[in-house]
């Protein structure tokens, strides 16, 4: 079966999202700029068994409050640095890089919601690419 | 329908064995997992890109979470997103490879014709000094303060229009000139031309040799699917062929498959500058270390740089901190080392074909890191850098081993002649079967194995 984004696993992802990339100066809120409706185009290569797992994970966050979520993604943050490799912190890592992955993909990319009118994070960071085609 | 050859993946080996093959008149199918695209059909967009063109969405894990590693799924495999620096092997690779598999071939006068043939029918350019972008001159800076050998690369490319304001980062999402010499532009699209076959979409799980043939099977959009050549040839990478070998049953005869995988782990830095450096702007890696103390230490210094959110994950920062480094992304400039790593990485796949991969880094292969790291510093520093960020993720673009080539076989999958021990009709050729980490670019050491293996073939 496809793997297909729950309304829930969206939104634990908006929620997640603001964490890694909160309203800040020209910075828009990550809830406010980042272009969901790409999303399932975006997952539909990731094994299934993962993106369960994921997407599982992220309909759990959906409920929890802000400061739990700022706890859970420290966790992940810190198990980069932990020198263990047993199997918790090894999933931790994965998860720190999987979240990381999907919310910087449509945060600072071409793929903002096309609704938001303000200065997209691209444009904050001036980053602009030519493509000579012919 | 019976072919003459089969060749399974079409990326650096496959494409290139396929050219040469289909050249000598055979009857050759290419077969692929991923779809075929073309210059006017890659992604627009880097999400897109490594989320349509890479296995596993993306990026794949080490099973402790720490390395990532990089390979794609489509006509032209991991060359459509390579960066197309093509390095013939050194004498000090080339013995490595002899002593460590018993290949008496591995040698420079062998290997020189074979990369002779390949290089005059791929288009190269080294770069000159006003092709350097920001990032180059702040690198050159850097090294001659230190007085560290430097010099300019030699790329696949034809024409990349940077003079009329093309940024070539853009082509690690598939070029669309057309310039980048991937296999798909040096030698699919050629020979397809020619009358090669190509079937993509069709992933290959199981290879059933016999005495005069050899059957594969698989699946094309999820039906079963079968093929049948007098010869066939797995050149699916190193995950790709080792995933195939061990589902066909192979690994109780040939106890290597999956072993001696190495992967030339890197680790990018971030140097911050007061002015705009533009690392992502015109030709966007121009330069590389030469310095014959690093080579002989076991790592090289490459002048690199990435789109934003490959840039963001070298970030382990959360909320206002990252963003500050993100906004000051013109700003960056970036060096990776590139670590000559011993091969105890393990290639494991379980009987549904689920990949677990186990790469440790070795005290040899973190005190060259580190040395790496210390050179790193003092570049970046000496090219006035006033923030330096130290990325702790680390990644292997460059996957090798798992189905090594040798001459004995409890101890390697494929005998000097490219052939599986024991099968006369199934052989190998890719980055799996690399004996070693040779420490340098492996791109067109692949394809003139490629070459190698037709020209024996084709005799
Ligand atoms: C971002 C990046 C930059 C790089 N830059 C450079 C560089 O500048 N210079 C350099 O020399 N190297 C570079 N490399 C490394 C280089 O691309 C690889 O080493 C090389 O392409 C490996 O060739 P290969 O034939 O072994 O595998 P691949 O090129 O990966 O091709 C394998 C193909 O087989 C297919 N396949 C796998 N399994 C199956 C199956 N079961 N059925 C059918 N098809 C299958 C895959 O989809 C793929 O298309 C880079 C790699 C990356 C990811």
């Amino acid at each position: 079966m496809a793997n297909f984004f729950s309304t829930r696993a969206t939104k634990g992802l908006l929620k997640v999202g603001d964490i890694y990339c909160p309203k800040n100066g020209e910075f828009p809120a990550f809830s406010e700029a980042a272009g969901t409706a790409h999303l399932n185009s975006l997952i539909k290569n990731i094994p299934s068994d993962d993106f369960s797992s994921l997407s599982m994970v992220l309909a759990i966050f959906s409920f929890f409050p802000q400061f739990v979520l700022r706890w859970i993604t420290g966790i992940c943050t810190n198990a980069q640095n932990n020198p263990s490799d047993g199997m918790l912190p090894s999933l931790l890592r994965q998860l720190n890089i999987g979240l990381r992955g999907l919310c910087y993909s449509i945060y600072y990319s071409e793929l903002t919601n096309p609704n938001f009118k303000g200065q997209t994070p691209l444009q904050v960071m001036g980053y602009q690419l030519n493509r000579i085609t012919d | 329908m019976m072919y003459d050859f089969i060749v399974v993946g079409s990326g650096s080996g496959g494409g290139s064995l396929a050219y040469y093959l289909n050249k000598s008149g055979a009857k050759v199918l290419l077969i692929e997992a991923g779809r075929f695209y073309r210059k006017d059909t890659f992604p627009k967009t880097e999400a897109e890109t490594s989320a349509h063109l890479y296995w596993g969405g993306g990026i794949e894990f080490a099973k402790d979470g720490r390395m990532g590693f990089l390979r794609t799924k489509m006509v032209g495999g991991s060359s459509i997103v390579y960066q197309c620096l093509m390095d013939r092997f050194d004498d000090i690779a080339l013995n490595d490879w002899k002593q460590e598999s018993g290949v008496d071939w591995f040698t420079p006068e062998i290997m020189s014709a074979h990369y002779d043939q390949v290089e005059s029918d791929i288009a190269l350019h080294t770069f000159v000094p006003e092709e350097r972008n920001g990032n180059g001159k702040l690198f050159i800076k850097g090294c001659e303060k230190h007085n560290y050998k430097w010099d300019y690369l030699r790329r696949g490319q034809s024409d990349c229009a940077v003079d009329r304001g093309n940024d070539c980062i853009g082509c690690l999402g598939g070029c669309f000139r057309d310039s980048k010499q991937s296999s798909l532009v040096a030698f699919v699209q050629k020979a397809e031309k020619e009358g090669l076959e190509i079937i993509p979409d069709t992933e290959i799980l199981k290879v059933e040799p016999n005495a005069d043939s050899c059957k594969i099977h698989g699946y094309q959009n999820g039906k079963k699917v079968s093929f049948e050549g007098k010869k066939v040839i797995l050149s699916g990478g190193a995950f790709g062929t080792t995933r195939m070998m061990t589902l066909s049953g192979f690994k109780s005869k040939l106890p290597t498959i999956g072993k001696k995988f190495s992967s030339h782990p890197q680790f990018m830095w971030l140097g911050f500058q007061n002015e705009i450096v533009d690392a992502h702007k015109g030709s966007f890696q121009t330069v590389a270390s030469k310095d014959p103390n690093f080579r002989k230490l076991g790592f090289k210094l490459e002048n690199v740089f990435a789109s934003p959110i490959s840039i963001g994950m070298l970030m382990n920062e959360d909320g206002i901190e990252h963003q500050r480094l993100m906004k000051q992304y013109r700003y960056m400039q970036c060096i990776e080392v590139a670590v000559r790593d011993e091969n105890v990485g393990e290639i494991m796949c379980d009987n549904k074909g689920k990949l677990t991969v186990s790469k440790p880094l070795t005290d040899q292969d973190k005190k060259r890191r580190d040395l790496g790291h210390q050179a790193i510093e003092n570049i970046l520093s000496a090219s006035g850098a006033r923030e330096i960020y130290k990325s702790k993720f680390y990644f292997g673009l460059h996957l090798m081993g798992g189905c090594v080539m040798g001459t004995d076989a409890s101890k390697s999958v494929v005998n000097p002649d490219f052939q599986v021990h024991g099968e006369k009709n199934l052989y190998i050729v890719d980055s799996s079967i690399y004996p070693n980490a040779p420490g340098i670019n492996p791109g067109l050491t692949i394809k003139t194995l490629g070459h190698r293996l037709a020209t024996q073939l084709t005799k």
